[in-house]
Order: structure tokens, then C-alpha cells, then sequence
């Protein structure tokens, strides 16, 4: 039989016993069989209709139920239940201030919000006055711009250094055709603008770094990331339970994606969930591993949502659950995440207290490093011992030389563009084939931009193969300087 | 009616004054006889609000049980729980009301310009519609 506490008040209705034994399997089984003997406290711990009433927090020994299996959670012999009621408060109920007061234009603008009663004149204040930081005015950026503008967030500060290419249009809906060539940072702000003029919108272009990003972030109620980098997610994490605001996460895989709420009232962050970056490489970013365009769309209007609840303070918010969706099985699943106690950022013994170098955290090269003006087209690739440029590799054919030229893309990649004279093993395969190469030969290897065939030519070297060489910028550098009818994509 | 010993007063008084302009919180233990209560301890915790402190309070469960734990330790009952209101009435607010439980006296201390101005102990219903006030003496 396990221990139940009874709270004070609540003795009057156990015979004066403050704790009471009751038997069952489950936390549901216990408190049932508690109330069945004791019917005059079911009416103080269940609602009418069954449900335990919503200020009741129930506690299996030290943990709260709700991060163990609710209801259904496990009960031994040995255990204590207690009831702990949840209480807070406040003086005055939040009163958006002066200026946040909605013009005519602005009750008729957003009258579908104002007639629902949980948002209503009050709500819409508290968007007005709501100041929300997008990081990354991308894929994700481009719905949550969109939709956070239109729902009437009174300000939104856009943090984005990058320039509207073709294959962004794909996905990012905010930049159009015309405005390739442009900074992202001033398509989106116009096409935000345009629908809704009462919108203050402001450009922060820069990356963001640890020298800027606190006193970015500072000024904003929440963050949401839009990022496709590990440096700068554990950057926007660290800032954010730094600053104690709230993070709302997402991210996107080909047809996978996920969403969270980080940093939230003493939830889960960022690090709780992965406390190290994955190996550098491991995770290939949407341009080395391509993703559905609509899937943004759909990972970016989760995390408005969630920014606008949070907003509002309605509903659930998507604290302590990590939100996964498969686009072609058509499926949202939910993990559960739990805060980590020795998070080494929002633990109780956490070792930072201050921003670190993100780029040498999950051990990548800094794009953004000294002499880098932000904006700037790409930079002439250097090139490395092991290294081989196109402009050697052309003249290398052209002259007839003896070498092996490995492709390690994958083959819907090598149908898209392919480099004459190269032979296909995907990277994946490539170590079982090291054995059919000749470790005295030539090896020149190449993929789309270089980062997998950097890996692959360090397989062969540990195999002790001397003369391997990776082509600097991959297939993309050959379009640009050799051949300019090989497509790029 | 609840009778607040003046060493666990102190000490209320001391915290919320403390803690101006910010709301401060803890809990009440000590023993009731019948339907008189007296809180004999003050427990000061932290308020766990995330946002701006000065017109909202935030008890973190795991606090209230550690004081609830703290009380059975001593031979006391947790028998309330304390918060001040800094530049505003002692009144029970409509958010005090919402995020309240039945079952224990709140007491709140009006803080004007850091000083104590005065306090009233409520006593909120089981649908957390109402706040009755409840007879207070320090």
C-alpha cells in the first residue's frame, strides 16, 4: 500500500490522519481507492465530472506525475503520494500600457481576434505590445514574418545577413523572384509592411555572434529561431535561459521537422535536449540535404502559434514536449522532454554564466570570422595541402593525367549534374570500396560543395593513401568556373 | 480566524519590504484549534515568475512541498500562504483568485513606497470564484 500525505485542511475529512494507506497500481488506482474510503475529500481533489481538479499538483515521492506517466504512473508499496496545490498571483491583472491602446483602423484590421472571447480587446493589446525577435529570415522566417506581422505584433526585430538567392524560392514565400540578389533582411521587412503598416519593424543585420547577441536579444519579450546552424541554436539557447526569455524552436529535415518551446518558466532548453552538438557534418543542413518547401511552412506557423499563445498566456503551451511531424506519413508524435538538472546552462550547477565561441563548440569553421564583412559574396576559396581547385582539376584532364575521380554525392543528386570522367560511390558506401583503390594512385574526390568528400579523403588517408586530394567548392565551384552548363542546385 | 505570532509578522513584513518593488511569497506554518489558526513560522520562498515580479508571484510546487515536509518535520501544519501586493491594496485580486486552492489562508501585505501599509488574509471557494475574508490579527 503506498503513503498518502494529506494536506492540513484535508484531515478533517481522513479522521484527522495526515497520512492515510490506500492501495493500487496506478496513481489513478490509489487516488481512487483514497476517495472511495474518504467520499468527503474526492469532492476537494476531483472536479464533478471526475477530473482532478486543476490547482492539484500531484507528487509521486519527489516528482511531480505529469513528467512521469500522469494518471497511469506506477505505484509501489513503499511510495508517497502528496497533493500540492499550484498557486500564484499578482496585484493587478497586466494592464498593456498606454500606447498599446487600438486605434479605429486597428479594432476593424483585427476584428476576427477581437470577437474571440480568450483573445479579445485586451489580447490584441498584448500583441501590440509585444516585442518578438526573429532569428533568420528564411525558411521559417518567411511564414512566421508573414503571420506574426498580419496577427499584429507591435514589433518585430529580424535578425538576417544573407542574400535572396533562387534556390531559397523554393520555401522562403517571403522573397519573390524580383528580389533575388537583394538582402533578405529588406524583401522581407517590405513584404511585412505592406500588410500591416502599424507593424514596427526593425533590421539587425548581422550574424548573430556572442559579442552582439545579448545586447539584441535584451530589447525583445521572446525569440524564435529560424536558424539552420548548430553554433547559432546553442547561441539563440544560451541567450535566451541567460535573459530568462522564452524560446520558441524549430527546425526542418527533408519531410521532418520538429518544434519546442524552450526556456519557458523553468522548463527544458535547448542543451536539456542535446547537450552536445552532433559531429560536424553528421546533420546535413537543408542545402546538403534538400527539404520540402512547404515544410517550413508548416514547422514556421507551429512556432507562430506558439509565440502568439505565449503572447496571449492562453492554452498549452508546447513546454516539456518536443513536437515531431512527418510530412509523408502525415503524422505529429510528441516526446517529453524533462529539464536536465546538471544542464550545464539552466542547471542547478551550471558551468556557463556567459556566452562562449559556438563555432568551436560544435567544432566549425567560422564563416563569419575576422576580415568577413557580413554580406559579402562568397570569398576565393583557399586552397589546402590535400586540396585541388577546379581550375587544377580541368587542366589535370585536359592534360591527360593518370588519376581516379570519385563522386561522393548521392545518385539522385549525380542525375541532377555530374562532373565528366567521375565515378559515383556515395559516402555512405565509400568505405566499403576503399579496398578496390590503388592507395599509390592519384585520387582526386569531389561532391557538391566539399564537405563529404573532405570526409571521404580522410578515410582513404587513415588507409594509408597518399596521393588524395578534395576539390575545393565541389560540383558547385566547376559550374561557376569550369562549366557553366552544369547545373547547380 | 488567524492570530500571526509577532517573530513569523517580523518576518513576513521584513521580506515583502525586502523584496519591494517586487511581490515577495512564502508560506505560513504553524497549528490551528478549531477554527482558530496560528502561524508560529514564516517561510520565505522564492517567487518563481518569470516575468515581471512586480505585479505577479509564482510558487514553485517543489517549494510548497519542501514546506509542507518542513512543517510535518516541526509537529506544524502548513496552514497558508503569504504575498504582497507593492503599491497596491491588500485586496484579493483576479489573479490571486484564478491561481489560488481552497484550502489554505492568503494573506496579503500591502506595500506603499517600500513601507508595510497593511494586510488582509482571504479565503478562497472550491471553484476559485470567490475569496472570503478571513478575520486577521498580528
Amino acid at each position: 500500500m503506498a503513503k498518502v500525505l494529506i494536506p492540513t485542511p484535508l484531515r478533517q475529512y481522513t479522521g484527522k490522519q495526515d497520512a492515510v494507506s490506500a492501495s493500487g497500481a496506478t496513481v489513478a488506482e490509489v487516488l481512487n481507492a483514497l476517495t472511495a474510503e474518504y467520499p468527503d475529500l474526492r469532492k476537494q481533489i476531483f472536479t464533478p465530472e471526475g477530473k482532478v481538479r486543476s490547482f492539484v499538483n500531484v507528487y509521486l515521492n519527489d516528482e511531480d506525475i505529469r513528467y512521469l506517466s500522469k494518471d497511469a504512473t506506477p505505484v509501489a508499496d513503499a511510495d508517497t503520494i502528496s497533493l500540492v496545490p499550484s498557486i500564484a498571483g499578482g496585484s493587478t491583472v497586466t494592464v498593456p500600457p498606454e500606447e498599446a491602446a487600438l486605434t479605429k483602423d486597428e479594432i476593424l484590421r483585427y476584428s476576427r481576434h477581437l470577437i474571440i472571447p480568450e483573445v479579445g480587446i485586451e489580447g490584441q493589446q498584448k500583441l501590440k505590445a509585444a516585442k518578438v525577435l526573429l532569428v533568420g529570415a528564411g525558411g521559417l522566417g518567411a511564414p512566421l514574418g508573414l503571420y506574426l506581422t498580419a496577427a499584429g505584433v507591435g514589433h518585430i526585430g529580424l535578425v538576417d545577413f544573407d542574400i535572396v538567392d533562387f534556390t531559397n524560392l523554393q520555401r522562403q514565400v517571403i522573397h519573390s523572384t524580383a528580389d533575388v540578389g537583394r538582402k533578405k533582411l529588406d524583401s522581407a521587412a517590405e513584404k511585412m509592411q505592406a500588410i500591416n503598416p502599424n507593424v514596427k519593424i526593425t533590421r539587425h543585420e548581422v550574424a548573430l555572434s556572442s559579442e552582439n547577441a545579448l545586447d539584441i536579444l535584451k530589447d525583445y519579450d521572446l525569440v524564435v529561431d529560424g536558424t539552420d546552424n548548430f553554433p547559432t541554436r546553442y547561441l539563440v539557447n544560451d541567450a535566451c535561459v541567460l535573459l530568462n526569455k522564452p524560446n520558441v524552436y524549430g527546425s526542418i529535415f527533408r519531410f521532418e521537422g520538429q518544434a519546442t518551446v524552450f526556456a519557458y518558466e523553468g522548463g527544458p532548453c535547448y542543451r536539456c535536449l542535446y547537450p552536445e552538438p552532433p559531429p560536424p557534418g553528421l546533420v546535413p543542413s537543408c542545402a546538403e540535404g534538400g527539404v520540402l518547401g512547404i515544410l517550413p511552412g508548416t514547422i514556421g506557423l507551429i512556432q507562430a502559434t506558439e509565440a502568439v499563445k505565449l503572447i496571449l498566456g492562453i492554452g498549452e503551451p508546447l513546454v516539456g514536449r518536443l513536437l515531431l511531424y512527418d510530412a509523408l506519413g502525415m503524422r505529429f508524435r510528441e516526446l517529453k522532454l524533462r529539464k536536465n538538472p546538471e544542464c550545464p546552462v539552466c542547471g542547478e550547477h551550471r558551468t556557463i554564466t556567459k556566452l562562449i565561441d559556438y563555432h568551436q563548440f560544435c567544432g566549425v569553421p567560422n564563416p563569419q570570422g575576422p576580415g568577413v564583412t557580413p554580406a559579402a559574396p562568397a570569398q576565393e576559396a583557399k586552397v589546402n595541402e590535400g586540396e585541388i581547385d577546379v581550375t587544377e582539376l580541368k587542366q589535370k584532364m585536359d592534360r591527360g593525367d593518370n588519376f581516379v575521380l570519385i563522386d561522393v554525392r548521392e545518385p539522385h543528386e549525380y542525375k541532377i549534374a555530374s562532373i565528366p570522367g567521375s565515378r559515383l560511390i556515395p559516402l555512405g558506401e565509400f568505405p566499403r570500396h576503399v579496398g578496390e583503390f590503388d592507395p599509390e594512385a592519384d585520387i582526386v574526390i569531389h561532391c557538391k560543395s566539399g564537405m563529404r568528400s573532405a570526409k571521404a579523403c580522410a578515410v582513404l588517408r587513415q588507409a594509408g593513401f597518399q596521393h588524395v586530394r578534395n576539390v575545393v567548392g565541389g560540383i558547385l565551384a566547376w559550374s561557376d568556373k569550369i562549366d557553366p552548363s552544369v547545373p547547380k542546385y | 480566524m488567524i492570530r500571526i505570532e509577532p517573530e513569523p509578522w517580523a518576518a513576513m513584513v521584513s521580506h515583502a519590504r525586502e523584496t519591494y518593488p517586487n511581490e515577495c511569497c512564502g508560506a505560513m506554518l504553524g497549528s490551528i484549534d478549531g477554527e482558530q489558526k496560528f502561524v508560529r513560522v514564516a517561510m520565505p520562498l522564492e517567487n518563481a515568475f518569470a516575468g515581471a515580479q512586480a505585479t505577479r508571484y509564482e510558487l514553485r510546487p517543489e517549494d510548497l512541498l519542501a514546506a509542507d515536509k518542513a512543517a510535518r518535520a516541526r509537529q506544524m501544519d502548513l496552514i497558508g500562504i503569504y504575498h504582497s501586493h507593492p503599491d497596491c491594496d491588500a485586496y484579493f485580486s483576479a489573479t490571486d483568485l484564478r491561481n489560488s486552492c481552497p484550502w489554505y489562508s492568503f494573506v496579503v501585505l500591502s506595500i506603499q513606497k517600500g513601507e508595510f501599509h497593511h494586510a488582509n488574509s482571504w479565503l478562497p471557494n472550491m471553484d476559485q470564484t470567490e475569496a472570503a475574508k478571513e478575520e486577521l490579527s498580528y
